[in-house]
């Protein structure tokens, strides 16, 4: 009869076997997919970069240089993008807090998604940093010149650096943990905002923001490694953001396991 | 208490820590000693800079220890003195186990609003006295004399908006004291860049050029926002 009994009264097959596996082996197939499309993807950016795209005018080392906008801006892109998928979970956290109807895991989800996201916010900003220093070494000469923004991605990485840290104050209580941090992820936007739209008024810039907000601006080359180089970072961020989250989950799981053992034991 | 109006109780709130204050003096005293040993520090560290000329991208020769420099370390410092004195006004009430109490009686927004008028106060104060000494030790101009208030008015009222609602987030922590100016500073230094932007106006030579609005504008919207989302979102720091 193998694992199908077949049900007489009905006529149809039924199985036997866990309703999850299918899901399972669905999920396995999009993951290898998705690692492999990236695998792909990052290897041609990196090619591209240097084989496919030319020099470009008005940049150092015979246009050389421009060379690392496909990894820097989409680095900086992102940088801010985990700042607000983080404040989009922090306030949907806060949210829920309200509802009388919420769960306690849907409430975790959302905190482990809003610090997953702020974790790598971090990383995209460090990685920003490193390669516009790089950038400006070569192009202006100096590797820091407190340009605008340069200050304002230093800013926005100690804005960063401090949430992560008042995580760390609250260890042991995971449910206050989460509250205050989604509370100053909160209002650590309005540094941010006055950070994008009015230190860079404020300061003059040398940075060259219209060079890519113009398509005019592009050429060919440039548009054939650097749109396929913002879909790799979209992916690389969905992916890590997944791990992360499922990491914290499974933290969070053993840690109460423990505290489950711990107050069995006396 | 609960029959009373969040105003009349956050009042209440601030006489009872004035009150406190006047006897103990640990904020004030802090904040004071903190301030007066950092301006003599600065003032120390500077010596050598007086007189000195540097020549700028025009090629005229400028004081390397001007007017705006002058002006940038004295909100330094009255930044880092916010940091030293302000946690007192949370972490005390913890400490001292009345905070169950507050949270017993009073709204949370009346809680909010009573410390931030408290340390408001004595920011201002601090500021009041530290200031005319910075600019007698260090010989600092006022420059426009009422750009020069609305700067000094407006940043310490952001400055202490900012540093309330992170005391009251770091006083729910354990350690306290190191989480306090981490967790702070950082949003302060985007309204250092505003401060140092106002005041640059201050010392631009013809008074017609001086641009009043712009500048003071940021720093009040900056403040503004700060205490709109503080007290929207104080009850979830301060209730357990």
């Amino acid at each position: 009869m193998g694992s199908r009994i077949s049900d007489s009264s009905s006529g149809h097959a039924v199985s036997l076997r866990d309703p999850d596996v299918s899901k399972k082996a669905t999920n396995q197939w999009w993951s290898v997919t998705w690692k492999v499309t990236l695998g792909i993807l990052m290897v041609y950016v990196i090619y591209g970069a240097f084989n496919i795209a030319h020099g470009a005018i008005g940049f150092a080392e015979k246009g050389i240089a421009a060379r690392i906008i496909f990894f820097h801006v989409p680095c900086a892109v992102y940088s801010s993008i985990a700042y607000l998928v983080a404040t989009w979970y922090a306030v949907k956290y806060l949210w829920l807090l309200g509802d009388k109807n919420k769960s306690a895991a849907v409430l975790a989800d959302s905190d482990f998604k809003s610090s997953a996201a702020m974790e790598l916010g971090f990383l995209f900003c460090i990685l920003a940093t490193i390669t516009g220093s790089i950038f400006a070494g070569v192009q202006w000469g100096s590797f820091w010149n407190w340009d605008p923004r340069e200050t304002s991605i230093v800013i926005m990485l100690l804005l960063y650096a401090s949430y992560l840290l008042l995580r760390t104050a609250f260890t042991t209580d995971p449910a206050k943990r989460a509250r205050l941090s989604a509370v100053y992820a909160v209002i650590a936007v309005i540094p941010s905002i006055f950070l994008i739209w009015v230190v860079p008024r404020v300061l003059q810039t040398m940075h060259p923001t219209t060079t890519l907000s113009n398509p005019a601006n592009t050429s060919l080359s440039y548009k054939l490694v650097l749109y396929p180089s913002f879909i790799a970072f979209t992916m690389l961020f969905i992916w890590l953001m997944q791990l992360r989250v499922s990491t914290l989950r499974l933290t969070e799981a053993r840690r109460e396991r423990r505290l489950r053992a711990l107050e069995a034991q006396h | 208490m609960s029959g009373q109006s969040w105003l009349q109780q956050s009042i209440a709130l601030f006489r009872k820590d004035v009150l406190a204050e006047t006897r103990t003096r640990v904020a004030f005293g802090s904040m004071g000693v903190f301030s007066f040993a950092s301006l003599l520090l600065i003032s120390l560290a500077m010596v050598g800079l007086k007189g000195v000329l540097l020549q700028n991208s025009a090629g005229q020769a400028v004081p390397a220890w001007n007017n705006s420099g002058k002006m940038s370390l004295l909100w330094v410092l009255l930044c880092f003195a916010a940091f030293a004195g302000l946690s007192h006004s949370f972490v005390y009430e913890e400490e001292t186990g009345t905070a169950s109490t507050l949270k017993l009686h009073m709204m949370p927004q009346a809680v909010y609003a009573g410390k931030l008028m408290f340390n408001t106060a004595i920011l201002l104060i601090v500021s009041l006295v530290i200031t005319p000494l910075y600019m007698v030790m260090t010989g600092m101009d006022a420059g426009t004399i009422p750009m020069f208030l609305a700067v000094m008015l407006s940043g310490t009222g952001c400055l202490a908006a900012v540093a309330t609602v992170v005391a009251a987030l770091a006083a729910r922590a354990r350690s306290t004291g190191a989480l306090f100016g981490a967790v702070g500073l950082p949003m302060l230094t985007v309204l250092l860049v505003l401060i140092m932007d106002a005041a640059r106006q201050c010392y631009i030579r013809s008074e017609a050029t001086v641009q009043y609005l712009r500048p003071i504008t940021g720093i009040v919207c900056f403040g503004v926002l700060i205490v709109t989302l503080s007290a929207m979102l104080f009850h979830f720091i301060w209730e357990d």
